[in-house]
């Protein structure tokens, strides 16, 4: 197993009674809380402590999200071009910037190549569908958002691989009529990644052979993501993968104690408890992220007196929306985390335990991304759990080989 | 291509589009175009227009239980959806009332093809960019808080806004169906289409432009103003009304416009 750290760069620092005050910490809450001497500050922590994994045999990987307090990463394929320069054995993984988002998928392709070749050939490609308040901050439509999503990864796909001049593109959501991207990347085919929780596109996910990657989805929601990508193979007649193209992303926290590793992973949970508050109509109430039939229950103010509480049984049935799932985890504690499956913490040895007894029990993954830090998480913090990570837990995670289980197997 | 359904059918079929339609009355054909929401089957505004005109008022593709087709997603399909529809009906011309967002389609087919229509009635319509690049005219509905949209939209929001915990799921399902149509037709440019002020001009037909007093999701100024791109047309406001004056003041409503049919 590789294991891969990533920090999504938070920005914590504004006061409680404002963020208490406002209805979203994203997309709404003015930027004049965010202050640039601190958030410089933050980006030298963060690449010093990208810079350490590279030390430390750590792979990296950077997330994109956009203007609110729980990423400063608006930008991904800056902060990854920075880290091809400086990191020296590392790969890294961009997942990744919000292509449905963009307007000019092939402006996102050179991008990509320019990290890429910087990096000599240390990139890897993840996507991620996006939703909820960055339908509004960045202007898209919700309701097609996918269809940009699988469009925009054929084109960037496409741009990245072509080398015999200028292409076409006229698609439903992007045309560019003459596509010859310089520099040409180093790598002559990337290994991609799609991070999401649904199966209809963990299947599509499944067919193209990506790596799939379950970002905080606890046992069920992370074994029934990855049984749709292996069903779906197999009804569209493709050969079994192995473990290798799966992936697990949860919070990591390891102290020299058990106590330790639960006392500062425990300030993990502020991306659950405090980042993801989302006005309504960024949210539930957005249009297109869940069937109407789920969808219209939002709308109410209360529970029907009959159903005992709010709509979150779908997240079970697999059609949940992502607010939902956020919903479920915003009033998580650190046992409760643990318990699910979404943090492992403790001292190297329950570190290991944990995660290969959730690797286990979810059928095996090849990637560990983990969430490394966030919210109040100091820098030293942050560097002792990435030296105890790199020198204790690791070599063990390494241990453990790729397999390819029958679907029987997996089930 | 339309193939209509004997009366008292509540579907029509224009190519493949499969519309629920609201189909009453007797006498010249008025098509009614929604707005965020189709109308209840029973609705006053169209029980009180139907006594003097033969009211047709489909829900949009999308909308209600109207199909629509995975690639039918713009206002460029809607506009000739109708157009088509309009030519299925035999009628030499047809009268045709337009409301928000069905208000701007009235507007882009008014423009298209005002020779197949004898009036045209646009109530609080969208469609338009009329002020400077940094002050919308159109409340955003999908961004801002649905507090705020409700209180916007509403000359007695307590009385008159939708009661969604009083609702059927099935009434949900379609509300929450409805939205989802509305985003794909009108997320962007948001509610209108920048060449469609150029081109009201054309629309050589009597004209009534009606507005809610108490309009806050579009201004009786940007009503007053969208009439005057329409050469002859005459503005009125309804009193004690907001965005919705077809729910909200459906007697008042109906006055002006049989006033303006000649009846």
């Amino acid at each position: 197993m590789d294991a891969w750290w990533m920090c999504e760069v938070p920005y914590p620092h504004v006061p409680k009674d404002v963020l208490d005050a406002a209805d979203s910490v994203r997309a709404s809450l003015p930027n004049r809380w965010c202050d640039p001497r601190v958030a410089a500050g933050l980006f030298d922590e963060v690449i010093d402590e990208y810079l350490l994994c590279d030390e430390m045999g750590l792979n990296i990987g950077a997330t994109e999200h956009h203007a609110g307090i729980n990423s400063l990463l608006g930008a991904n394929p800056m902060l990854v071009s920075i880290l091809a320069r400086q990191t020296r054995k590392a790969r890294i993984l961009s997942l990744g910037t919000l292509i449905s988002l963009r307007r000019e998928p092939v402006r996102v392709a050179e991008e990509y190549a320019t990290a890429d070749v910087i990096s000599r050939g240390r990139l890897e490609l993840g996507f991620v569908k996006s939703g909820g308040t960055e339908m509004a901050s960045a202007n898209a439509n919700p309701v097609n958002n996918i269809e940009r999503y699988w469009e925009a990864i054929d084109l960037i796909g496409k741009a990245l691989t072509h080398q015999d001049g200028a292409f076409s593109w006229e698609g439903k959501h992007f045309t560019h009529r003459h596509v010859n991207i310089w520099p040409r990347p180093w790598q002559e085919r990337f290994r991609m990644w799609a991070a999401t929780g649904d199966p209809h596109t963990a299947a599509e996910v499944g067919r193209r052979g990506m790596v799939h990657t379950l970002v905080l989805r606890g046992h069920e929601g992370t074994r029934r993501a990855y049984a749709a990508y292996r069903t779906a193979r197999a009804e569209a007649g493709l050969a079994p993968v192995s473990t290798d193209n799966f992936a697990y992303s949860a919070f990591v926290s390891v102290g020299d104690t058990d106590e330790e590793g639960v006392r500062v992973g425990e300030k993990l949970l502020w991306f659950l408890n405090t980042s993801l508050k989302s006005a309504p109509q960024y949210a539930q109430l957005l249009p297109g992220t869940a069937p109407p039939h789920i969808a219209g229950q939002a709308w109410r103010t209360r529970p029907k007196p009959q159903s005992g509480g709010p709509n979150l049984v779908n997240a079970e049935k697999g059609v949940a929306t992502a607010q939902e799932n956020a919903l479920k985890l915003m009033s998580t504690t650190v046992e409760q985390a643990m318990a699910q499956g979404i943090m492992f913490a403790g001292n190297p040895d329950s570190v290991y335990a944990q995660i290969k007894k959730f690797h286990d029990d979810v059928g095996g993954f090849g990637h560990l991304t983990i969430i490394g830090r966030t919210g109040f998480m100091t820098h030293a913090e942050s560097e002792k759990n990435i030296r105890l990570l790199g020198t204790e837990v690791l070599p063990r995670l390494k241990a453990i080989a790729p397999m390819t289980p029958t679907l029987e197997q997996a089930a | 291509m339309t193939e209509t359904l004997a009366p008292p059918a509540d579907r029509i079929r224009v190519r493949d589009v499969d519309l629920e339609v609201v189909r009453q009355g007797t006498g010249r054909t008025l098509l009614f175009l929604h707005g965020f929401h189709p109308l209840a089957p029973d609705a006053r505004f169209l029980e009180l227009l139907s006594r003097r005109a033969t009211i047709l008022a489909p829900s949009h593709p999308g909308f209600g239980t109207s199909s629509r087709p995975a690639d039918f997603e713009t206002l460029y399909d809607l506009v000739h959806l109708y157009r088509e529809l309009i030519d299925g009906l035999g009628d030499d011309k047809i009268t045709l009332v337009g409301a928000s967002f069905g208000g701007w389609l009235a507007a882009e087919i008014a423009a298209a093809c005002s020779h197949r229509l004898d009036r045209l009635v646009l109530i609080d319509a969208l469609g338009l960019k009329l002020g400077d690049r940094e002050t919308p005219d159109i409340l955003d509905i999908f961004n801002t808080h649905p507090d705020t949209v409700r209180r916007r939209s509403w000359h007695d929001p307590d009385h008159e806004a939708p009661d969604f915990d009083a609702m059927s799921d099935d009434a949900l399902t379609r509300h929450a169906r409805d939205w989802d149509a509305l985003s794909l037709y009108g997320w962007e440019p948001y509610m209108y289409n920048p060449r469609l002020k150029r081109w009201l001009g054309r629309i050589a037909l009597p004209t009534l432009v009606l507005w809610g007093a108490a309009d806050g999701v579009v201004t009786p100024d940007y009503g007053r103003r969208y009439a005057g791109f329409i050469p002859g047309a005459r503005f009125a406001l309804v009193d004690r009304a907001g965005h919705h004056p077809e729910r909200e003041r459906p007697d008042a409503l109906a006055d002006h416009i049989l006033d303006f049919l000649g009846h």
